[in-house]
């Protein structure tokens, strides 16, 4: 498939689900989906288009949170990121480790730096933060605080 | 029955860097693994948001110590791609030579740690010597061994002499020969035939579930590599071949990464000898509200930046993805069913951004023997002796 | 199955011949190659105290002290070593032709008292002749009168530092009557005692 036709052909078959689709790069489009139809999404790209699963990455905006996922698409050069906005008071979505075992660490991450939760995840442990690390605290978030009084800030001298 | 775990932590005396893996074993045989990272998070992302967009690049160098010019290599382009501008040719050639000596004395650094891993110090000793040229080269080109300081959004810092070129030259073609020696000493050797062939397979499938990046990936069939599928750079325009293997045992991984240092000698001295004459840096001055991607080919895998603007001087939100992230899970699957011996050489197979090795902590299911990271190692020394002697070499 | 081993064998022989890689370096000098980047020395003939080194230092490495207190008031400009990453944006930034600051090739900086660890220089500081506030260095008031070339002559606090600096000033004479009256317009002031007596009538 040529890139017009795979461009095409997604616009069609999510043509429900998409809320914006930006495409002024010929190596980058972001299409903005609404979080129901997140699985359904990464699934026909993942398998059906057969593209890689690069990473998410979860943003902390004024009004909302909003993720987006990285599919890259190699034999095309082109790269596919899907976005969602989520709630900031209670922000959740379905994972999507069932579909591919790649997303697993990535979710783990974003919901103890952003406290995103993720539905369906088979094990939401700690994965980088340390365990004293007091619960509730992201600290991605725009408004976090700094909480351990006892750090060091300066030089140190 | 109840067992009673003594972890050895990832804080221990004996150790290099933290990490903790669990294996859990039943006589020989690896049964489960429990892989536990973070002691070395430092919290990044949300430094470089304090920083400007040009102070960002040396906080992304210093991210890691041996793959440190392919993560300001992608922040740059992820910054440039937000403004949709292409750098200079000859600032597009300076940086692919400085991301080629990388991957040459990255790999050369794996290779020595894997001979080390296995019992043979020679080779760990032999291939470290060799190293020293390529940091030599470096230290010419750049001003320093690592953290090379060369990177800016818009193009690069300094520029090479053309006084210097003819004596780089030089010093990397002097250790082709060496390193032809090594690779057939390496490719020969029955010994390490017995010893990594067959062990640790990742499948092309699971390659591909995983989403495994690199020499991993590329070792299992599976031919991935972003200097030929999205080019940037200098790599559209110098002949070079990507290295693919079949089988995904740890043995192709270490002929992948051999073969991949001859490309990158190559290419290093093709760029040498062709660099055009020009600008080195754009100038940029401010950059607009957007959002950018960049990534560029590590020796471990893909790097993947992701930069959002806000129209102010500095990064509204900066994603750092590095390769070992994707590849480090696959060892679920290559480890089990394997010995305990070969634990050491699998987990080092996957070349993790660390010496992994070091905290390990395996628990047997029956009785309460307790295994640390100087314990494998001596193992996975051991079980070569046995082969040699059994194959009747010295 | 000795074959292979002969190969080998050559390389074991060179390493004999030819000796060990490393060098001894603490009994003999080690020269680093000329364009290696070691610690950042400031010239204090060069140096113009405008800070733009401080502004642009990724890991902070810069500090100043303004000391106005004494008769003549001074700048420090502190340098941390040990907090330096050796990058060269300072040298990249110096608006003195970038012979301010530079790095040169020593690497051998180990110390044993971290409060050590720091380098500076001093240059010369002008203060508003009504309220003391700080203004610039003097060195940088003369750098930017040189700069712009006529236009110097529109603005009172450079052409009264370049005059000086030339030694063609009278200091008796320019520093009467320090009230906010007209004779204060042909004074070196700071901005906010010049927009003071700009926007006076008397």
């Amino acid at each position: 498939m040529t890139r017009e036709e795979l461009l095409k052909d997604i616009k069609d078959r999510f043509k429900d689900d998409i809320i914006d689709f930006i495409d002024t790069s010929p190596t980058r489009v972001y299409i903005e989906i609404k979080p129901e139809s997140l699985v359904k999404a990464a699934t026909y790209i993942f398998k059906d288009l057969e593209a890689r699963f690069n990473i998410a990455s979860g943003v902390d905006t004024p009004s909302n949170i909003e993720i987006l996922y990285h599919f890259s698409i190699e034999y095309l050069n082109v790269l596919i990121s899907l976005r969602v906005k989520l709630d900031k008071k209670k922000p959740a979505v379905a994972s999507l480790t069932p579909v591919f075992k790649g997303a697993n660490w990535i979710e783990r991450e974003m919901h103890e730096l952003l406290g995103i939760d993720f539905i369906g995840h088979p094990d939401l442990s700690r994965l980088l933060l340390a365990d004293e690390w007091p619960e509730g605290v992201y600290p991605l978030r725009k408004d976090y605080k700094e909480w351990d009084k006892k750090a060091i800030r300066d030089r140190g001298v | 029955m109840a067992k009673s775990v003594i972890p050895i932590g990832p804080y221990h005396p004996l150790q290099e860097e933290p990490e903790f893996f669990t294996l859990t074993v039943d006589g020989e045989t690896v049964v489960d693994i429990d892989i536990q990272i973070g002691y070395n998070h430092r919290g990044i992302e949300k430094l470089s948001e304090r920083k400007t967009f040009d102070q960002s690049t040396f906080v992304i160098e210093r991210i890691c110590g041996i793959c440190s010019t392919n993560h300001p290599f992608a922040y740059t382009r992820a910054v440039e791609d937000i403004i949709q501008v292409e750098v200079p040719e000859r600032a597009k050639y300076i940086r692919t030579i400085i991301a080629e000596g990388e991957r040459i004395h990255s790999h050369l650094l794996w290779l020595g740690l894997a001979g080390h891993f296995l019992g043979y110090n020679t080779v760990y000793m032999w291939v470290w010597k060799l190293r020293e040229e390529i940091l030599d080269v470096m230290e010419i080109l750049s001003g320093n061994r690592n953290s090379y300081a060369m990177f800016k959004p818009g193009g690069v810092r300094r520029d090479i002499n053309a006084e210097d070129i003819p004596l780089v030259i030089k010093k990397i073609d002097s250790i082709i020969p060496t390193l032809t020696r090594l690779k057939k000493a390496i490719i020969d050797d029955p010994v390490l035939h017995a010893r990594l062939k067959g062990i640790g397979i990742l499948t092309k499938q699971e390659a591909i579930d995983y989403c495994a990046l690199g020499p991993t990936s590329r070792a299992s069939g599976v031919a991935r590599d972003v200097r030929k599928d999205a080019p940037y750079g200098a790599y559209d325009r110098v002949e070079w071949d990507m290295i693919v293997t079949e089988n995904g045992d740890v043995f192709d991984k270490v002929v992948v990464r051999i073969l991949e240092m001859y490309e990158s000698i190559k290419i290093v001295k093709t760029c040498l000898q062709n660099l055009p004459d020009g600008e080195i840096d754009l100038n940029i001055k401010d950059i607009p509200p957007g959002e950018g991607i960049g990534a560029a080919e590590a020796p471990r895998g893909e790097t993947f930046h992701y930069v959002r603007s806000d129209g102010t001087n500095r990064p509204a939100r900066h994603k750092v993805r590095a390769p070992t992230f994707m590849n480090l899970p696959t060892c679920k699957t290559t480890v089990i069913g394997e010995t305990v011996s070969d634990a050491t050489i699998i987990l080092a197979g996957v070349d993790p951004c660390y010496c992994c090795t070091e905290r390990m902590a395996v628990r047997s299911i029956k009785g309460k023997k307790l295994y640390n990271g100087q314990d494998l190692i001596r193992l996975s020394q051991e079980k070569t002796e046995t082969i040699k002697k059994k194959m009747g070499i010295k | 199955m000795k074959l292979p081993k002969i190969r080998e064998l050559i390389e074991a022989i060179k390493a004999l011949i030819v000796g060990p890689y490393t060098s001894k370096f603490p009994f003999k000098p080690h020269e680093p190659y000329p364009s290696f980047r070691g610690q950042p020395v400031y010239n204090p003939d060069k140096c113009v105290g405008c800070l733009a080194c401080e502004e642009v230092c990724p890991a902070d490495a810069i500090g100043h002290e303004d000391i106005t207190d004494s008769l003549n008031p001074k700048r420090k400009i502190i340098h941390y070593t040990d907090t330096c990453i050796f990058c060269g944006c300072c040298e990249a930034a110096c608006i003195a032709d970038n012979e301010g600051i530079k790095l040169s090739n020593e690497f051998d900086l180990a110390f044993f008292d971290r409060k050590t660890a720091e380098e500076s220089i001093e240059k010369d500081l002008q203060l508003c002749e009504i309220c003391g506030a700080v203004i610039a260095c003097k060195d940088h008031l003369k750098w930017i009168a040189e700069k712009i070339g006529e236009l110097t002559y529109s603005n009172p606090t450079l052409y009264q530092s370049r005059l000086k600096s030339l030694g063609i000033i009278d200091e008796n004479i320019t520093s009467v009557l320090k009230d906010h009256g007209r004779s204060d317009r042909v004074k070196i002031l700071c901005a906010r005692c010049r927009r003071e007596t700009t926007l006076t009538t008397v």
